[in-house]
């Protein structure tokens, strides 16, 4: 049984996803060793997707949305970080997931079913996860137009895919973006504004 | 107090985990003080600062972390995950607006956005009149907007920051004869990084987490974080107290619970929490309005694609902003483009070789964010048991307002092509883009009232307001002229909630200066709330 109820890893261990704390003690249990962060690449952000431990998308869901990011996020083509074995965008998911109010995580299992579900007679009723590439890619831009509720799930589908890939820094250099500056520049600290005069 | 000194750095605040380690408190705990500030952001860290330096006893409650800025990262994907509401994941109940709400110790002061903006004369005169507030004339209320721009430091921005994603807005309009001019911000000696949606990590936002809560702290006000006030407790009918829950952010371990009580409550909680506690403590409320009037001053993000490199993120995120339009039809077009992040929060973002090809044009892209009014419609709602129920924010635009979203989103469009733009991406569910201002008609054509005017645009809202209305009236108002809910005595609201009617300026300049008047008020009057 999966442990829906986890709280995820704290905001500034992002990126760092594969090394949570439940993945520090199985490691450190199969490993017999104490962990440090240098142990990142024993199952570090390289790994396969099957070996990440996933706590709060189940196994199909974890299915569709892998699925969905080879086809939204095909990275490597242009010189950009795998979304799916460098970026470990479907395990942010899965973290972001584990804090969603119960209301928001129904919606999104919910809204993953459907969207894998959806009978369409285009595609032969086949689900989303055993159409080919292009058939899939096809699939992605009929919902986004096609009628208004299957629109807003594929934008919401897109949204948290896309999100959860381009937060990883690592994939800020293909964008010409420079991320944070302040240390970089050497900016100084202000500190606390002084009390206003009386 | 004869000497009062802030520190340099820092907000003391008591968290979870200071609270878990500490055995004198325990699992039940009750803590006494003159006033409990139920949140601490724009109004709560105010009405802290007020109080606490006319002498009383303050306690402020916030539900979110404390996040220091010497922390800050300039990342907004951990930023949401860490200090904004739900995750950034806060939204209406058809999941097609998006409520952005800070959630952490300073509230939304922390992630603005620095735009400040005064209401205009008129607005707060037609106040006074309407809602029977003499208080807020232009005249009697100017003097709380001037002292909140003083401790602020809100200044006009000058030449350099104004960045060349707003200097296509400017070429833009003045090829149309648009006006515009220079935003006005909250920043002092701004350090042009761009990263204003994630803190400012060398406190050159004034935001309250550098202003008016070190200075409360100063003057003695304790501040608890991981706090949530679950609902106001009252006795024969006046405001006691309240009780709240503490969790740990990072383990979601309930650390314990607290019971506080107060000769007075100040709500703060925000234009959505505030009405959901005082749903939860079911306080009497003659007028039914208690919730609605949810004004939410919609906005999208449009992008227009150069043909030069722009690098439009960076620099100062607000340059300028379009005021052609603001008095006559109540839209606002302001510059800026931030974190790749935010290009999501853009319309359709495609899939495949086009989404990649959308990301990887980002410097070539300006944004704006173009707002319009709304007609203040829409609600906020508990439903269930205080502690394990949930909330629900209603709201769809009428037609009226579906129009006024695409006029704006329209309006901001044409700017970009006056600019020079090649293309603009438009902020709408289905995958509309214009490659000239010719196609830009019948692109916009194209979208379709639909049911209910959902999944039309991709919008969102920063400043949810109205939602405990205030006025002299208590059978069409929730709170009185003073802040105080009219059938409450002991229980004041301060923050968004209190605008009795839907704004077109940004809101955060006015939020400070209301409750800044509604401490005065108590403070005015301590004789009738405080024993001591
Ligand atoms: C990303 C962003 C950008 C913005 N940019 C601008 C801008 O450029 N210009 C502008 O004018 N406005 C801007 N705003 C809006 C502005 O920040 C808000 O209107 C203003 O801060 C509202 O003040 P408030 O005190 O009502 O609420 P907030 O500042 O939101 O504070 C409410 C606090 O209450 C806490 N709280 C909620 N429920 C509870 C509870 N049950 N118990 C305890 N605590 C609770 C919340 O965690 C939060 O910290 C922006 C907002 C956001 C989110």
């Amino acid at each position: 049984m999966k442990n829906n109820n986890r709280a995820p890893l704290p905001g500034h261990l992002a990126g760092l996803e594969p090394l949570s704390r439940r993945g520090f003690l199985r490691a450190s249990v199969l490993a017999g060793a104490a962990l440090t962060s240098g142990c990142a690449s024993l199952f570090g952000r390289k790994d396969a997707p099957e070996t990440l431990q996933y706590y709060s998308l189940k196994p199909d869901e974890v299915d569709v949305i892998t699925r969905l990011t080879e086809i939204m996020l095909p990275t490597e083509r242009y010189g950009l970080p795998s979304s799916t074995t460098v970026v470990p965008t479907v395990k942010n998911i899965d973290i972001m997931a584990q804090r969603f109010p119960e209301q928001t995580r129904e919606l999104l299992g919910l809204g993953i079913w459907v969207f894998n579900n959806r009978p369409m007679m285009s595609f032969k009723f086949k689900k989303f996860t055993s159409l080919s590439d292009a058939k899939a890619l096809e699939y992605v831009n009929a919902m986004q137009e096609g009628a208004f509720f299957e629109r807003g799930l594929m934008t919401t589908l897109k949204a948290l895919i896309a999100l959860n890939y381009w937060r990883d820094e690592r994939t800020w250099p293909g964008l010409e973006y420079h991320g944070p500056v302040t240390e970089t520049w050497g900016v100084r600290r202000l500190g606390n504004a002084p009390l206003p005069r009386a | 107090m004869a000497f009062v000194r802030v520190p340099r750095d820092g907000v003391p605040v008591t968290q979870a985990k200071d609270v878990a380690l500490d055995p004198s408190l325990g699992k039940r705990f009750t803590l006494k003080t003159d006033v409990v500030v139920v949140g601490s952001g724009a109004a709560g860290s105010m009405v802290a600062y007020e109080m606490a330096k006319a002498g009383r006893d303050v306690l402020v409650l916030e539900s979110g972390r404390y996040y220091p800025s010497s922390e800050f990262t300039e990342h907004l994907g951990d930023t949401m995950t860490k200090i904004y509401q739900d995750q950034v994941g806060q939204v209406n109940t058809t999941a097609d607006i998006i409520f952005v709400q800070g959630a952490c110790v300073g509230g939304s002061t922390v992630v603005g956005a620095c735009v400040m903006e005064e209401p205009g004369d008129k607005v707060l005169d037609g106040w006074a009149e309407k809602y029977g507030l003499d208080a807020l004339s232009a005249e009697k209320f100017r003097p709380y907007l001037d002292k909140v721009a003083e401790e602020l430091q809100i200044h006009t921005n000058e030449a350099h920051e104004i960045n060349a994603c707003a200097h296509k807005v400017i070429q833009g309009c003045e090829k149309m004869q648009f006006s515009w001019k220079p935003a006005q911000r909250n920043v002092k000696q701004c350090a042009l990084t761009g990263h204003c949606l994630a803190g400012c990590p060398s406190d050159r936002k004034m935001s309250s987490l550098v202003t008016h809560l070190p200075w409360a702290s100063a003057y003695g006000a304790r501040i608890f974080s991981d706090t949530e006030v679950i609902r106001v407790k009252t006795l024969d009918g006046r405001a006691r107290g309240v009780e709240a829950r503490i969790v740990d952010p990072d383990s979601g371990a309930h650390v314990a619970d607290m019971n506080v009580d107060a000769d007075m409550v100040v709500l703060a909680a925000g234009g959505i929490h505030t009405p959901l506690i005082l749903q939860r403590s079911q306080v009497p409320d003659r007028s039914g309005q208690l919730g609605r009037n949810l004004a939410i001053q919609p906005f999208t993000q449009v992008l227009g694609k150069f043909k030069e490199p722009l690098y439009g993120f960076r620099g100062a995120l607000v340059g300028v902003q379009v005021d052609e339009f603001t008095h006559t039809d109540g839209y606002t077009i302001f510059s800026g483009l931030a974190e790749p992040e935010s290009l999501l929060a853009q319309g359709d973002m495609k899939a495949g070789q086009a989404h990649i090809e959308f990301m990887k044009d980002y410097k070539y892209y300006a944004g704006v964010n173009a707002f319009s009014k709304d007609l203040g419609n829409g609600y906020v709602k508990w439903d269930g048991d205080a502690y394990s129920g949930s909330k629900t924010i209603h709201y769809n635009p009428s037609r009226e307002e579906f129009e006024n979203m695409k006029a704006s989103a329209a309006l901001a469009a044409r700017i970009f092509f006056s600019g020079g733009a090649e293309k603009v991406y438009l902020p709408t569910f289905q995958s509309l883009q214009a490659n000239s201002v010719f196609e830009l008609d019948e692109k916009m054509d194209k979208v379709d009232y639909g049911i209910k005017g959902m999944y039309t645009f991709r919008s969102n809202s920063f400043s949810p307001h109205g939602t405990c209305r205030m006025g002299a009236d208590p059978y069409e108002s929730v709170v009185s002229p003073t802040g105080e809910m009219h059938d409450t005595p002991g229980l004041f609201v301060a923050d968004a909630s209190l605008l009795p009617e839907s704004m077109s300026a940004p809101i955060q300049w006015t939020v400070h200066a209301l409750a800044k008047y509604v401490s005065d008020q108590i403070n005015n009057n301590a004789s009738n709330y405080f024993i001591s």
